[in-house]
């Protein structure tokens, strides 16, 4: 029997290993609307707008980060629906904002702002957004050949634009 | 005689000015050289106390409005008599009975200072601003209109960083506009009782003057608005009309009345003003009632009507409710001042001593105006 004892511990090992990717407590926003629809040209107006309201380096450290987590969930949508070209840029979109999120709060703390709370709500976004590209880079093909009416053709690297998503949070961590 | 009241009345003036200093917050670093702790190691004695100031307060309103009844004060009085309330109320500590003035100034700092949107960014995510040591209600995003918290730059930016010349500049702003709108309670109705009854009504005077309430800055852009649409200056009407909206949305239950008058006003017809005043005490009482769908009725929330109320002091049964409920919500502090908990019994006893008075007024217009006999004679 004493042979056995180590089995729960390998199981525990096993499942652990291989059910969890990262994990965060961090809540990602329902799916934005998503292009093609009306209320998404709205989306990218109110988008504009919003730069604007979220004015100073926490708005715009908030703004950035609450961009990034839409664009990516507009990307993870869109990729389960093989929509790979336009999740391609959707997860563009939210690379650029999550990358702009840490200068905003690197200048708020040369305000003498304390930015300790934000940077801890970065690690758990960036774990979030990692968990949520690791299952993605699962489902997606490596490459996709994107080919248009009246143009020509296209690849696109899928796998290596989820790694570079990836790589970009993981800074943050 | 009149010396003697008027003398009097300062006597409690200072008084109240004095026993508000024993509501210092232990954490109100600022004032900790004289921070006592009196008002919540002593809860008996201070609610004694402050029922006593508000039994006193109500003693001299009802005496001054009898003198003004008998002609035996005139408008010189009355302007005396508002200048030193506000005068020596400027002086008391404004957290005596709510923490309101500190929202203000934190929201006003997250603007000011560190240059965020407050309807954005909460204090609270300022960590260790020493304002969050005393400010309540710091996990919140910015309450209050766009225009206000314009307005709050002005005495935050003039305090120069020193805390205590900022809330008392705040103080200063509160009491301009409470001369503001007794002036022009004033200058509609060329009465000194409207003035009184507005003015030295002892919730006006402890919720605007002693806690520095915003709502008397909102009451001043509408009731000015009024004014203007009386002298036919519309665009200015329609401009502070708008900015009392914006000052705390309220006033937008006005609109109604506001575009009523205007309209009559650009059609050069003759508009009724006392029924206009008249409905808009009660549009600002549907207001009141309307609040604790937000929280809760707080008593500062009179404020909205009582201005109206001054306006169209001939219609008796709204003049008695709104006297009742200046006394029943001035009492509304009193379960948490004795008990020291907002919770247990303190809820159903501030609900119960803000409705009673309301209650018994309306008995007794019920049987003074024999509304009994005109309902059964229906039935």
């Amino acid at each position: 029997m004493k042979h056995y004892l180590w089995l729960p511990f390998l199981i525990i090992f096993f499942f652990k290993t291989t059910t969890s990717f990262a994990e965060s407590s961090y809540v990602l926003p329902y799916p934005p609307p998503m292009p093609g629809s009306f209320l998404y040209k709205i989306r990218l107006v109110s988008e504009k707008i919003q730069k604007y309201w979220y004015f100073g380096n926490f708005g715009q450290f908030s703004y950035s980060l609450k961009q990034s987590d839409k664009y990516l969930v507009e990307a993870k949508t869109l990729f389960e629906y093989r929509q790979y070209l336009l999740g391609t840029q959707a997860l563009k979109k939210s690379d650029v904002y999550f990358s702009e999120t840490k200068p905003y709060l690197i200048r708020a703390r040369k305000e003498g702002k304390n930015i300790s709370k934000n940077m801890s709500f970065i690690k758990d976004a960036g774990l979030k957004h990692i968990e949520v590209l690791d299952k993605l880079e699962l489902q997606v093909p490596k490459t996709f050949v994107w080919k248009p009416e009246k143009s020509f053709p296209s690849t696109l690297d899928l796998k290596e634009s989820i790694r570079r998503s990836i790589l970009i949070r993981s800074k943050s961590l | 005689m009149k010396k003697i009241l008027i003398g009097s009345y300062i006597c409690l003036l200072l008084f109240v000015a004095f026993i508000s200093y024993l509501f210092v917050d232990p954490n109100f670093f600022y004032l900790k050289n004289i921070y006592s702790g009196i008002a919540f190691k002593n809860r008996q004695i201070i609610t004694f106390l402050y029922l006593l100031i508000i039994l006193s307060f109500f003693i001299f309103y009802f005496l001054f409005l009898l003198l003004i009844h008998r002609k035996l004060i005139n408008a010189k009085d009355i302007k005396l008599l508002v200048v030193l309330t506000a005068g020596v109320l400027f002086f008391a500590y404004p957290a005596m009975l709510s923490y309101d003035i500190f929202n203000y100034i934190t929201t006003a700092k997250v603007l000011f200072h560190y240059h965020e949107n407050p309807y954005i960014v909460m204090p609270i995510e300022f960590a260790n601003d020493p304002y969050l040591l005393f400010t309540h209600a710091a996990n919140k995003i910015a309450l209050y209109g766009p225009f206000w918290i314009l307005l709050s730059g002005i005495p935050f930016l003039l305090g120069f960083g020193n805390f205590l010349l900022i809330l008392f500049n705040f103080k200063l702003v509160i009491v301009l506009f409470y001369y503001g709108v007794s002036y022009f309670i004033w200058k509609i109705s060329k009465n000194i009782f409207s003035v009184v009854l507005f003015s030295l009504n002892p919730l006006v005077v402890v919720e605007a003057l002693v806690a520095s309430h915003n709502d008397i800055a909102m009451m001043f852009f509408t009731i000015s608005s009024f004014f203007f649409l009386i002298r036919k200056k519309v665009g200015l009407a329609v401009i502070f009309f708008i900015l009392s909206i914006f000052i705390k949305y309220v006033t937008i239950i006005l609109i109604p009345v506001f575009i009523y008058t205007f309209w009559q006003t650009i059609r050069k017809k003759t508009v009724d003003w006392e029924k206009a005043f008249y409905y808009s005490s009660l549009l600002m009482l549907i207001a009141f009632f309307l609040s604790p769908i937000r929280e809760e009725i707080y008593p500062w929330y009179a404020i909205w009507f009582l201005p109206f109320v001054g306006l169209v002091h001939q219609s008796k049964t709204l003049l008695y409710i709104a006297l009742a409920f200046s006394f029943g919500l001035l009492l509304r502090y009193v379960p948490f001042m004795l008990l020291g908990t907002h919770f247990g019994v303190t809820p159903f006893f501030k609900t119960a001593l803000t409705f009673i008075p309301v209650f018994f007024v309306l008995i007794y217009v019920f049987f003074k105006d024999k509304l009994w006999l005109k309902i059964f004679s229906r039935s």
